[in-house]
């Protein structure tokens, strides 16, 4: 019974990580209906801000900021930072490619990938860099928390799977209460009837990738506050991010987030009940039966094929 | 009864009046009145048979060894037969039957492990080469058939996801694969590394010769390649080649028009996978050894850079991309090589964006102005930032004119280099005269982050520019080099 | 009376509650040229959808030659003799004019993959033989498509020979029905009038049974033995041209009337 509640702490965290990159990958294809195989690699580099701030303020052993304050300087440090960088990738990789044919953008999305990792790579070499969490504020992060049975469930877990719900809920409203969120979900429908009805595409599309990307930020610093990074951890993340939102239905928000759970789940207890090397082995197999008895996802529409 | 189109004046006497058509069927006359005296020779160079092509150059890469007896360059040829081998299999999949296939060195790690095990001291199996390597095409054809059966009803989008995992699951099978059930079959991170060479009728296909690589396994992969292009070429003219071509164009209408789209696509997917594993054969025996990280998302790229650079879709293009990159990636492990590549690529690609006209001088000079006057200042600042020249060779020259520190300080080399990429993405936006003066600063700064922190780390230093290539290539010639320009409504 | 080559019996299909077509009931028969009007959004080419396979009827039944088509795969329909263009061309735009014909012979040809690589000598027979195939049909449209032409990029074509270039690709499938969406879509007067006068020939020369899809009353006058029309999914008359276009529901359905306004 403690393993099992161990490992659905363990699942629920990872799970999170994983919401946070699917809705990424579903808000980019929902209004450009392009595979960003980069976002993998946007959440590493998010990783590698976090990990720079966290040095500049100090580290995490001797930081200039109190503890309370130091994990949210470095999230919003990593969204803003990963912003700024799906924007740029948006205006000069994928925006000259808008009325090319489909393959294109995919292709330039594969270059710009194995372009960040390689960027970071020979930057800051391959030593995985970790924040040393535990050192932040004498380990309290780790020893409080509450329990549940005879299982401790740290600050720090309680901290990522909150805020990352906190995010994931901003988002919905976002997206489904707003001007700006209209306007996405019009341009999601239909591009060219959005740009007449007066929306300016470019606005909505580099607003996208501004969420998209600033929500990897935040999932490379709860990432990387629990595990080493290195400029590789991005084609893993992103692969996993991806099938996330194909599991849950890509484009549709709630099933990015059912999608992450549910592989953070399958791959916590796999690692945790049988084998901690095969969990790809069993998403491979979601996916595989996904793909073959719910193509459309778990929460996304099958698409009528138009003649 | 005419087109309502302004030419139809031109009128042919026999038939009926048309328009633009006649207009695009002058299109060659045109370009060959155009094309100044070397016209007709271009003209007649097109008119020989692709079977004369073929010939000429399997036989000017048969003579290679014997201009060369150097054991590295023989080497690099024979990787490069290689990828040029893996560039067709991937066209099959990507350039005819239009499927983004991300799981394609999966293949040929399939393939090239397949060999292992059917002939190597892991499970004292040895096979002879004229059995294992059918077996090993067919294995890789059965197993490029069953990924492709969950995808069959996915368009490309899914297509590439699933392929993409396939190819993480390769690599999670091949690590792990040192206890299944108990036992070691795939030798785990460590590979396996007793690998047999090719051997048949009781001879061995030597790999090494006195210590230097044998000529011999180059003539068989040139050999095979030449099968395989020959094959691919026929399949291509046929009704099948014609069923993956349109099933590329559009889906429907070719499932409308009696071809059975799911069917096709498999055997496109089988088709790309068997050459891939074929290929994968002639590696492994060559290689005595197989490692999981060889067949990863590198070699992915690296093989989708050859297809594209050439032309996905043309044959002769993915072998030129093959012959490109697959030399350039080895140049550029270099120092001094890579160094010379640099700056020829920077003269080039002046001369290509300028042509001869007077701003490609006025380019040069102010680069070359800017360099010695920002050398000149950081000399006068402190000796130790000019003074890091330690190799001969064109570093030397050039250590004249660029800042070469002694050590660079920690922040140099990323904001440096975020600099440098910063700015280039500036001039991209910029026009007219702003960017002509903008341009001799950002030549300068890219020599500088080339020669001090490119330069240190050749490996991820190539494979950045093998990213920039593939996007570059997507934005200004998506068709690649030899490929033909394609339309689509969308 | 002539054989029933097409029976339509009591289709129904829904796209998310909303009924697209609704029991409907079409007869062609044999030789016959059959034209369905109506206007847009009336379901017509979702009836052509239906009959090839892209999508599945929720109920009735497709028969053709007495055999069901309902469940079948759009190539496997194809093979049985039924073959369409599209409203909005859908050419194999990047493979010369020849090369979109002679894909389309590739439900009644053979030759596999192996005899392929191999070259052997069935298999260049068979080739020459497809050749020679999509050459005559492309031959059927005169000098339009003829010459060099047959070595250029479909995308190359203009307007008018795309559309032709569509029927000559199927009818390289070896139909016994054809479907033609909208074939005078877009086209000016002259060539629509040679379109109609092409109909007819497909029927007296093809041997074909034509199912037609056509807004220019002109041209359904000119060629219909028959003529359907639908509005809402639903047949509202069939009958002689002049019969359906006389009728007060046909009239109402494009026209409007005030009743229907107020509806």
């Amino acid at each position: 019974m403690d393993t099992f509640i161990q490992l659905t702490i363990d699942a629920l965290t990872l799970g999170s990580v994983y919401a946070l990159i699917a809705l990424g990958y579903t808000l980019v294809y929902g209004v450009l209906k392009l595979l960003n195989f980069a976002h993998g690699d946007v959440f590493m580099v998010g990783t590698f801000i976090g990990y720079g701030v966290l040095q500049l303020l100090g580290g995490a052993e001797s930081p200039n900021v109190p503890v309370w304050a130091l994990i949210p300087i470095i999230t919003v440090a990593a969204m803003a930072g990963c912003a700024i960088l799906g924007v740029v990738i948006e205006r000069f990789a994928y925006r000259p490619l808008r009325d090319a044919p489909r393959i294109a953008p995919l292709i330039s999305a594969l270059g710009v990938s194995f372009f960040l990792a390689n960027s970071m790579q020979l930057l800051f070499g391959a030593t995985p860099r970790t924040y040393n969490a535990f050192d932040l504020g004498n380990g309290e992060l780790y020893f409080k928390g509450f329990d549940i049975g005879n299982v401790r469930v740290p600050l720090l877990r309680i901290i990522t799977i909150g805020s990352a719900f906190v995010l994931m809920i901003a988002l919905y409203l976002l997206v489904n209460k707003t001007r700006t969120g209209k306007a996405m979900r019009a341009t999601s429908y239909d591009r060219e009837a959005a740009a007449m009805m007066g929306i300016d595409i470019d606005k909505v599309i580099r607003f996208t990738f501004i969420l998209g990307s600033a929500l990897a930020g935040a999932a490379g610093v709860m990432f990387a506050l629990r595990v080493p990074t290195t400029a590789a951890i991005g084609f893993v993340a992103g692969l996993k991010g991806f099938t996330a939102a194909v599991i849950g239905g890509i484009g549709s928000i709630p099933g990015a987030m059912a999608g992450g759970l549910i592989l953070g789940f399958a791959e916590s207890y796999t690692q945790g009940y049988i084998s901690t090397k095969w969990s790809d082995l069993v998403v491979f197999s979601i996916l595989i039966a996904f793909m073959i008895f719910r193509p459309q996802g778990l929460l996304g529409r099958a698409d009528i094929r138009k003649v | 009864m005419t087109d309502s189109t302004p030419h139809s004046s031109e009128t042919p006497a026999s038939g009926p009046a048309v328009g633009q058509d006649e207009w695009v069927a002058r299109h060659a006359e045109r370009r060959l009145i155009r094309g100044g005296p070397l016209a007709p020779m271009e003209e007649r160079l097109r008119a020989v048979p692709w079977w004369v092509w073929l010939t000429l150059f399997v036989g000017v890469m048969c003579l290679l060894p014997a201009v060369t007896a150097s054991g590295y360059v023989r080497r690099v040829a024979f990787d490069t037969v290689l990828y040029m081998m893996l560039a067709l299999g991937l066209n099959v999949v990507v350039g005819w039957g239009g499927l983004l296939d991300l799981g394609y060195v999966a293949f040929y790690g399939l393939g090239a492990y397949s060999y292992a095990l059917l002939d190597s001291d892991q499970f004292h199996v040895h096979l002879p080469a004229y059995v294992a390597i059918p077996v090993v095409v067919v294995i890789g054809a059965i197993a490029g058939f069953l990924l492709g059966l969950p995808s069959r009803r996915l368009h490309g989008d899914y297509l590439a996801i699933v392929t993409l995992f396939f190819l993480q699951l390769f690599q999670t099978i091949a690590t792990n694969g040192d206890s299944i059930f108990g036992h070691n079959v795939t030798g785990g991170a460590f590979g396996i590394f007793t690998v047999k060479p090719l051997h048949a009728f009781g001879h061995n296909l030597v790999v090494q010769h006195q210590g230097v690589f044998a000529v011999t396994y180059y003539f068989v992969a040139l050999g095979f390649f030449a099968l395989i292009y020959v094959a691919l070429r026929f399949v291509n003219l046929s009704r099948t080649g014609r069923a993956w071509r349109s099933l590329r164009e559009d889906p429907l209408a070719a499932e409308a028009m009696g071809m059975p789209v799911n069917a096709l696509k498999l055997m496109s997917f089988a088709f790309g996978a068997a050459i891939a594993a074929l290929t994968g054969t002639i590696f492994a025996s060559l290689s005595a050894s197989v490692l999981p990280l060889t067949f990863y998302f590198v070699l992915l790229i690296t093989i989708y850079t050859m297809v594209i650079l050439g032309g996905s879709g043309s044959m002769r293009g993915v072998v030129l991309g093959a012959l490109v990159i697959g030399p350039l990636l080895e140049l550029l492990r270099d120092p001094n090589k890579s160094r010379i590549i640099f700056y020829v690529a920077l003269i080039g690609g002046l001369v290509f964006a300028f042509r001869r006209s007077r701003r490609l001088g006025i380019v040069v000079a102010a680069t070359l102005a800017f360099g010695f006057v920002c050398h000149a200042i950081a000399g006068a600042l402190h000796h130790s930032w000019i003074a890091g020249s330690a190799d001969g060779g064109l570093q030397h020259v050039v250590s004249y004119w660029l800042i070469i520190p002694k050590h660079l300080a920690g922040w140099i080399p990323p904001v440096s280099y975020v600099g440098v990429i910063c700015v280039a993405l500036v001039l991209t936006l910029v026009h007219g005269r702003l960017r002509l003066v903008l341009l001799p600063p950002t030549l300068y700064l890219a020599a500088f982050v080339w020669d001090n922190v490119m330069l240190t780390q050749p490996d991820p230093a190539r494979y950045i520019v093998l990213g920039l290539i593939l996007i570059a290539l997507m934005i200004i010639r998506p068709n690649g080099l030899l490929g033909e320009r394609r339309v689509e409504i969308v | 009376m002539a054989d029933k080559r097409l029976e339509i019996k009591g289709v129904s299909l829904n796209f998310g509650g909303l009924a697209v077509v609704a029991d409907l009931d079409i007869d062609v028969n044999e030789g016959e040229i059959v034209s369905v009007i109506g206007p847009n959004g009336a379901g017509k080419t979702t009836l052509f959808n239906l009959i090839t396979g892209i999508y599945r009827p929720d109920a009735g039944d497709i028969v053709l030659d007495g055999k069901s088509l309902v469940g079948l795969q759009p190539h496997q329909i194809s093979q049985r003799g039924v073959s369409r263009t599209f409203q909005s061309l859908r050419l194999f735009l990047n493979m010369s004019v020849i090369e979109n014909v002679m894909a389309a012979a590739y439900g009644n040809t053979h030759a596999g993959v192996f005899r392929s690589m191999l070259r052997t000598p069935g298999m260049r027979r068979e080739e020459r033989e497809i050749r020679e195939f999509a050459s005559q049909r492309l031959a059927f449209f005169g000098e339009r498509l003829m010459g060099y032409r047959w070595d250029q990029p479909a995308y190359s074509l203009s307007y008018a020979n795309r559309r032709r270039l569509e029927i000559a690709r199927a009818t390289a499938t070896k139909p016994t029905l054809l479907l033609l969406d909208e074939p005078a879509a877009g086209m000016n007067p002259v060539e629509t009038h040679e379109i109609a006068e092409l109909i007819g020939r497909l029927r007296d020369e093809g041997g074909y049974t034509i199912l037609v899809i056509e807004h220019d009353m002109h041209v359904v006058e000119g060629i219909s033995d028959r003529v359907v029309a639908l509005d809402h999914g639903v047949k509202i008359a069939e009958g002689t041209f002049d019969e359906v276009a006389t009728n007060p529901r046909v009239v109402e359905a494009y026209l409007g009337t005030k009743a229907a306004a107020t509806k």
